[in-house]
């Protein structure tokens, strides 16, 4: 056997394993059921803002708190706290995904993630008399 | 009827729309030409095919600039009845930032891709000789498919491309929309949309151009293989191909780092590279290009790996393609920050990359037989062996790197439900960490092998000192450096300390090189120079994130314990809230927010935030420098802010400075009243978010804005202050006479609370004294910034410089020997011994 095939076959095995030890990290998207039942880890929780509930952002009280109520697609809605600012057009978004867990009752948030409204609807030109 | 509308262009979008078919059509033609002169083996017929090709391209060309120069003319003047004008720019637009409008959206970029491979085309016409015919027919094909990406025309109802000439009435979510009738419409559009912040920024007018040259580029060696392949000159096209792959690694390279630079300086995820997919989608071609370059190089010197020159030159445009579907596609919908419009390409955009992919690689299967090999083995004390194997390694951190940013697409191939992982850039880091170990190990080492063979006497004798020197330089790092991460645990600061190691070694190992085993001719260090730059990118970014420090860390304490437990490894609190005028604690900074400004003809507002640095001993000031992070405050259509960092930069370290929150200007004036108290020592004030209680005097108080002169006679009020989290202040309003007749007040103020406090009487008689209080209920005199400090960045960026000074000595090197024609038969190889 050649040397170069046996470095190849140790390439292809190294890549496998890498792939094999990566899939470990890999999350999936789960709804806030599903995250309450393995509370603690962290999870993928795709939905929308519930704007029946209150928003609450004070940076003079504190910079890294926000808090603010999401449904997810099985329509659960649950408190949840954002350890940081509150992101630019927060109000707007069509979509959010999350990334963090569960503890207790409320959805312990490192990450946001916002879905724009689609360009389309961006798009249309409003011609309001407001806006002339 | 026909509505006539009043005030339109509309020859400019005429004329831009004409070009544009035109330059598809050329294009095709250019192609099929081309296609028949490579065919046709008949002299007389093969060069009249030739000369109408040629013809076609330069039709080509001329059209395509000419489209760019109608776009631009319309983003200049401001025809917002333009769909991409009224879109992407606005009057107030200043005009360097017009050329960002211009590549803001798709059919800009295509435009610009395309426009860098008529320039390529331009040269390869009359430098390419005999290898003419068929590189360009492989790039007449690529123009052939990105002219109609711009194309706008349905086609048995599917539409191809998308008009950038396009009519605002006439764009599809217009339609039926009441305006549309009006005859005036155009007067009620004033302004445009106008263009997105975050792309308002001198790296968004260069880096875009760079990227796509080099995006335009990597057609060149694909073209090359692909022709080799085609006429069966399996060997002759690697040597012209040779320069051409250096320029597009070089450019690719610039124009990757280009967007790394933007993104510090003006985007505020903290850093220069986040393993976005947009970044990994330029960044893997540009890798599995450098290991053909390496294959390149030991199957010129050795004649081996050209079988795998061929996969990885093949592979690297295809991934090109694969970056530009996955990026424009709209399918990394949820897993980028980057926000693309999906134009309803998706399909051009798979048809493009597969009428690449699926040929090369169906070529390269039915002819690998016919690939010439050596048959001997490498040694392992080759250069070529380690080269190969160093491919291979750079193959890995592709597949990686692609294997994870492509969840969304597994997701839809094969209907999963997965998501990125959660902590996605210590994902990647932990891999890529390795990768990057052993890259430049082989970096350091493997200049000193020779091809074909080498006296192990000598390797160990070249290598022994630049090993030496590495390891204790190593060492003097570590711990001078205090190279201390143990955010992941102890196993990733072993690799961290290997890291280091690898990439120091790599920087003094080619140093070495270059004397010792170039006898110092730097002409043809290109190699050993590109490779010193890559050491210290290496070691720049092993420092510069391992070290990196938040400075903004919110000590308050605010809300409930438990806060910093288990979460604080992700969720340090890195926002801060800088009151204006009141000086904060941050890393060795007193920093103090001293208000906001604009400048009239820039849209951003410029605050103003000064840093002081003081000697604890006898406080005086070290240093001080103002910074002026910026942000768009309540865009057109937004709410919130889109902020630009900015930086102090040192020689060893940068500031780096930016907002994420400011108070909404329109709310509330602050129209508190103080409110007066008479207290006694041990009494209480109660307000609307806690109590405090006055505790006693103190007769040298202190008070940060109260300087003790002599002959003052001062007395300060303590006060404990109480939140409704029973957490614990204290506050200490000073009252003070001056030169025995003036009297003053020093107040106090609680900023997180928007409490202030003045003590404004003494009445010894009633043994009182006289404290105001105020709420500022709505108090919005404040900024929330982060804060970080980024050591030996330089590292990095000097280092990139040097990488790209390291691949233009190699071009030139190497188009000097192209051009001295040595005729290079098949299978004979000459062997050289320089890199």
């Amino acid at each position: 056997m050649k040397k170069t095939n046996i470095v190849l076959l140790v390439v292809i095995a190294v890549a496998i394993g890498v792939i094999v030890t990566m899939a470990g990290d890999f999350s999936t998207y789960v709804t806030f059921a599903t995250a309450k039942e393995k509370e603690g880890k962290e999870y993928h929780v795709i939905g929308t803002l519930d704007k029946a509930q209150a928003l609450n952002y004070d940076p003079v009280k504190d910079a890294n708190y926000f808090t603010f109520y999401m449904k997810d697609k099985l329509g659960e809605s649950r408190k949840v706290i954002f350890y940081g600012t509150k992101p630019t057009d927060f109000e707007k978004a069509d979509q959010l995904v999350l990334t963090g867990k569960i503890s207790g009752e409320e959805f312990h948030c490192d990450k946001i993630l916002m879905k724009c409204p689609s360009k389309y609807k961006e798009d249309q030109v409003a011609m309001s008399t407001k806006k002339m | 009827m026909e509505t006539k509308y009043i005030g339109e262009h509309l020859l400019p979008g005429q004329l831009g729309h004409f070009f544009a078919v035109l330059s598809f059509m050329a294009s095709l033609v250019a192609t099929i030409a081309y296609f028949n002169a490579v065919r046709i083996k008949e002299a007389p017929l093969q060069d009249s095919w030739k000369k109408l090709a040629r013809y076609a391209f330069v039709v080509e060309i001329l059209s395509s600039f000419a489209v760019f120069g109608i776009l631009y003319y319309v983003l200049y003047n401001h025809f917002f009845e333009y769909k991409y004008v009224w879109r992407n720019s606005s009057r107030t637009l200043e005009v360097k930032y017009l050329l960002s409008s211009f590549w803001a959206d798709q059919e800009g970029s295509f435009l610009l891709w395309s426009l860098w491979h008529s320039v390529l085309g331009c040269i390869l016409m009359f430098r390419a000789k005999k290898w003419e015919a068929p590189v360009m027919t492989v790039l007449s094909f690529a123009q052939f498919c990105l002219a109609s990406m711009l194309l706008g025309i349905y086609i048995f109802g599917y539409r191809v491309g998308s008009n950038p000439f396009l009519l605002l009435r006439q764009a599809e979510e217009n339609i039926n929309l009441p305006w549309v009738s009006l005859p005036d419409y155009l007067s009620k559009i004033p302004d445009g949309n106008g263009l997105n912040p975050l792309l308002q920024n001198y790296w968004m007018v260069i880096h875009p151009p760079v990227l796509f040259l080099g995006f335009a580029s990597m057609i060149v060696p694909f073209a090359f293989a692909f022709g080799g392949l085609w006429t069966r000159q399996y060997t002759e096209w690697t040597k012209p191909a040779m320069p051409w792959a250096l320029f597009a690694g070089m450019i690719l390279g610039t124009g990757v780092m280009m967007g790394a630079a933007w993104a510090y300086e003006s985007l505020t995820f903290g850093g220069y590279w986040a393993w976005d997919p947009v970044e990994n989608g330029s960044l893997v071609p540009w890798i599995t290009l450098v290991a053909g370059i390496h294959t390149l190089l030991a199957y010129r010197s050795t004649g081996h790996a050209l079988k795998s020159t061929f996969f990885f030159f093949f592979i690297s445009f295809v991934l090109i393609l694969y970056a530009t579907f996955l990026t424009r596609s709209g399918i990394l919908g949820e897993t980028s920050v980057h926000s693309f419009t999906d134009l309803g390409m998706s399909g051009q955009l798979l048809v493009y990359m597969a009428v690449f992919t699926i040929p090369a690689f169906t070529l390269l299967i039915m002819r690998r037989k016919e690939i010439p090999d050596v048959k001997r083995e490498e040694s392992s004390y080759s250069r070529e062996f380690w080269l190969f194997v160093g491919s291979l390694v750079l193959l890995i951190a592709a597949i990686q790197i692609t294997f994870t940013t492509s969840i969304p697409v597994w997701n839809k191939l094969f209907k999963l439900n997965m998501a990125p992982p959660t902590e996605a850039v210590f994902h990647y880091n932990k891999i890529q960490i390795w990768v990057a170990i052993v890259l430049g190990l082989l970096t350091a080492i493997v200049q000193f092998l020779k091809y074909k063979d080498t006296p192990r006497k000598h390797v160990t004798q070249k290598l022994l000192w630049p090993t030496v020197i590495a390891l204790v330089a190593t060492a003097l790092i570590g711990w001078l450096g205090n190279i201390n991460f143990r955010a992941y645990g102890a196993g990733f600061l072993v690799a961290i300390y290997i890291m280091l190691f690898a990439s120091v070694y790599a920087i003094i190992a080619n140093t070495a090189y270059i004397f010792s085993g170039l006898k110092g001719k730097v002409r043809s260090a290109g190699a050993s120079v590109a490779h010193i730059g890559f050491g210290m990118i290496l070691l720049g970014v092993l420092i510069s994130s391992s070290k990196k420090e938040t400075i903004s860390i919110d000590k308050m304490k605010m809300i409930e314990p438990g806060f910093f437990g288990e979460q604080s490894k992700e969720n340090p609190r890195e926002n801060l809230m800088l009151p204006r005028n009141f000086p904060i604690q941050m890393g060795a900074y007193h920093v103090t927010y001293a208000g906001d400004s604009t400048v009239p003809g820039d849209p951003k507002t410029y605050y103003v935030v000064r840093y002081e640095k003081k000697d604890p001993a006898n406080g005086a000031t070290l240093e001080s420098f103002t910074l002026y992070p910026d942000a768009f405050v309540n865009t057109k259509g937004q709410e919130g802010l889109t902020p630009n960092p900015s930086s102090r930069h040192y020689l060893t370290k940068d500031i780096f400075t930016y907002i994420t929150a400011v108070p909404r200007k329109d709310a509330a004036n602050d129209t508190a009243q103080y409110r007066t108290h008479q207290v006694q020592q041990g009494d209480s004030i109660f307000f609307s978010s806690g109590y405090m209680v006055f505790t006693g005097l103190q007769t040298q108080p202190e008070n940060r804005n109260y300087q003790a002169q002599t002959g003052d006679l001062a007395v300060g009020a303590k006060l404990q202050v109480y939140n409704k989290n029973n957490e614990q202040f204290t506050l200490q309003p000073v009252y003070y006479i001056r030169d025995s007749t003036y009297q003053f007040s020093v107040p106090d103020t609680l900023s997180p609370l928007s409490l202030y406090v003045k003590f404004s009487k003494i009445m010894p008689k009633d043994n009182k004294i006289e404290l105001e209080v105020k709420e500022g209920g709505t108090f919005d005199d404040y900024i929330v910034l982060k804060a970080f400090i980024f050591p030996y960045i330089n590292v990095l960026w000097i280092g990139v410089l040097i990488m790209i000074a390291g691949f233009v000595m190699s071009i030139v090197q190497r188009a000097k020997k192209t051009a001295e024609k040595v005729a290079v038969k098949s299978g004979k190889i000459a062997v050289s011994e320089e890199l």
